[in-house]
């Protein structure tokens, strides 16, 4: 696993994996789904899934995931019981991970305990925490470095130059840009503004530059593509979650998508 | 009101200058936030800080409130209540006697001033017990703003008559539907509208909570509450109080009173959370005795979560202390010994609620009634001639619907 999933950035720009993060949450429906889907993503070569842990107040999302997170929490989807989870299943079957969940659940398990293990389990390649702002998160930078748990920095539209410099240095793994103001799933409009702030971004830092948020379609993905090196994907798909074939159709829809994007 | 409205005890040696430049009160509060939200945060605290300084601008705040709410509100000695008590001497500040019926409108009208500094023209608002919700529809309809109000649905349903205020104020109110509908879904659907609208909009948070800077700014607003108190009780005892009482929701009308006498040692603080039915997860509100350290909605507190790190839905008959963390400031108060926070139950708020209501003719807010209750409870153990001065912090009307309800089917109504 290390190569893949260890410090450092786990793709480079110049990348042949399709340029496309799935965001699942776990344990929607239930956890043996949950791990299918992992295992198709992985049979693909995406570059990563960002993995969703259900929290009982998820702030930052709309509707769909909303109400996912509610159906996952029936479910034995504790931060800790996840990576144990994870432990069970043959790396080969995973693709690189990044745990997506809110700062209440690392910080009530403790952020070392949480890195200690996920270093342990070698199945995670890095935390996107959406309530864990730039500066709230100077203290635990260090301990995420330490245990080579990349820390996913947020740019959002309403980010000033001066701070998105701060926060692309200080990001690990790849460098997430809220495509659009809101919650998840709202749809996303395609600005000069986005197309400027990521040419900004990707001037400032090696590291990938990925679009997430209000994503709903391939011809958006792929548009993105254009000037971006990663779309993340999360509401369209986990409005599919629950039927499985629905979810393999729309999830191969964005690869083929993301594919051509790079032409 | 030499001195503006910045307490002198602020000021005195000794005191750390909380919250830090971080937003923090000793290891509580911070700015747990999306990155969409914190331009916003630190353009509010930029423009708090300035207008604070300028004298204009506390002048027209103090001016509203004295005009507009009629502050100063009284403090009230409860002779009757005294007596049949027994013990301390038992003083009410009359926030209740606010424009609105509470402590809210003080808060509502700084941050729309504020507000409207920015240049933000729509005002978005949680509420619980409505009160915060009347209190903001009130000054987006004086001011001119747009104004959305999240009220979880269970809340819209006690609280039936606030609703109807709210929209008789020209305001939206959107019912949520999530978790347990009450007061912390309708902050977190509040900042869901706020990263849509951050630009155009200012979120008038109504408590002591939240990022930085809102628990900075809450307070530094409801101060005025514990600065006439000093000023009022100085006149008509030449000493200050024993002790204060005041209801934790999230802790605005607490540190607005207890703010301005932090510095002073003989003066003893209470907080008292929501006990509900039982001290067992989700039958209750109080944090403290039931809760652990955690992060929700913006801030580093007590939270009443469960093992896995997941927030626990909590009750209390009023919906405006039934809310699952506590501003950060009274967590570090707790944690330096200088506040102490105990609770009180359902059943022994209502009787609160009616005592206060028989003895001396004022209707408590529910909320409001936790305070009466353990105000009571203290100054049957102390002496006569020393002073409880009680938070009345809003007015009972929004009440009495829903206690007739309660008491009727507990089959004491009218006994």
């Amino acid at each position: 696993m290390t190569g893949r999933t260890g410090t450092g950035p786990i793709w480079r720009r110049g990348f042949s994996p399709p340029p496309f993060i799935p965001y699942l949450v776990a344990g929607d429906p239930d956890l043996e789904t949950t791990a299918d889907y992992l295992k198709m993503a992985a049979r693909m070569g995406v570059f990563a899934v960002e993995l969703g842990i259900p929290f009982s107040d998820p702030t930052a999302d709309g509707p769909v995931i909303q109400a996912a997170s509610q159906r996952a929490l029936r479910h034995e989807t504790a931060l800790e019981s996840i990576l144990g989870w994870l432990s069970g299943i043959p790396p080969e079957n995973l693709p690189p991970l990044y745990l997506m969940t809110y700062f209440n659940l690392f910080h009530h398990m403790g952020v070392e305990r949480f890195c200690r293990e996920a270093q342990r389990s070698g199945r995670i390649a890095g935390v996107v925490i959406p309530d864990l702002s730039f500066e709230d998160g100077a203290c635990y930078r260090p301990v995420f470095r330490a245990y080579g748990i990349n820390l996913v920095g947020f740019v959002s539209p309403t980010t000033s130059p001066a701070r998105a410099r701060k926060i692309v240095r200080e990001s690990r793994g790849f460098v997430y840009y809220v495509g659009l103001m809101g919650t998840t799933g709202s749809a996303l409009t395609l600005t000069d503004e986005t197309r400027r702030i990521v040419r900004d971004l990707r001037q400032w830092t090696s590291l990938p530059v990925c679009v997430g948020f209000g994503i709903s379609s391939g011809a958006i993905a792929r548009e993105i593509l254009e000037f971006a090196d990663g779309v993340i994907v999360g509401s369209r798909l986990v409005q599919d979650e629950r039927e499985p074939d629905r979810w393999k159709k729309t999830f191969e829809e964005f690869v083929l998508s993301a594919g051509k994007g790079k032409g | 009101m030499k001195g503006g409205l910045t307490s002198s005890s602020m000021r005195r040696k000794g005191t750390p200058v909380l919250p830090d430049i971080r937003g923090y009160f000793g290891e509580f509060g911070g700015r747990f936030v999306s990155e969409t939200l914190m331009s916003a945060l630190l353009e509010l605290e930029k423009s708090f800080r300035e207008a604070w300084r300028e004298k204009a601008f506390r002048d027209e705040f103090r001016e509203t409130l004295a005009d507009y709410s009629g502050r100063p509100t009284p403090l009230y000695f409860a002779e009757s209540l005294s007596r049949e008590t027994g013990g301390a001497e038992i003083w009410l500040k009359r926030e209740d006697l606010n424009h609105t019926g509470a402590h809210k409108i003080t808060n509502a009208i700084g941050q729309a001033l504020l507000a409207r500094r920015m240049g933000k023209s729509r005002l978005i608002a949680e509420t619980g017990a409505g009160q915060h919700g009347v209190a903001t529809a009130t000054v987006a309809a004086r001011l001119g703003f747009e104004c959305q109000i999240y009220m979880g649905s269970e809340d819209v349903r006690r609280q039936a008559l606030n609703v109807f205020r709210m929209k008789l104020l020209g305001s939206g109110v959107c019912p949520v539907e999530t978790g347990g509908k009450t007061l912390k879904d309708a902050i977190s659907e509040a900042l869901r509208d706020w990263s849509r609208t951050v630009r155009t909009t200012h979120y008038l948070l109504g408590t002591a909570f939240g990022p930085h800077p809102f628990p900075l700014i809450v307070r530094s607003f409801q101060s005025v509450i514990g600065q006439e108190v000093r000023r009022q009780i100085l006149a008509k005892k030449g000493r200050l109080p024993d002790m204060l009482v005041a209801c934790v929701g999230g802790g605005s009308n607490a540190m607005g009173l207890f703010h301005p006498f932090i510095g002073d040692e003989s003066v003893n603080m209470f907080g008292v959370e929501a006990g509900g039915r039982s001290i067992t997860p989700g039958e209750h509100a109080a944090r403290f005795a039931g809760g652990s350290v955690g992060v929700l909605q913006g801030t580093r507190t007590f939270v009443l979560q469960n093992p896995d790190g997941q927030i626990e839905n909590t009750h209390s008959v009023s919906a405006g202390l039934d809310y699952s963390a506590v501003g950060p400031e009274l967590a570090y108060y707790r944690e330096t010994g200088r506040i102490t926070f105990d609770w009180v139950g359902d059943d022994e708020a209502l009787e609160a609620f009616q005592r206060l209501s028989r003895t001396e003719g004022i209707i408590p807010a529910l909320e409001s009634s936790h305070a009466i209750a353990y105000g009571v409870r203290l100054a049957r153990s102390m002496s006569p001639g020393q002073i409880v001065v009680i938070n009345l912090s809003g007015r009972g009307d929004k009440d009495v619907m829903e206690v007739s309800r309660i008491l009727e089917s507990k089959g004491e109504a009218g006994s």
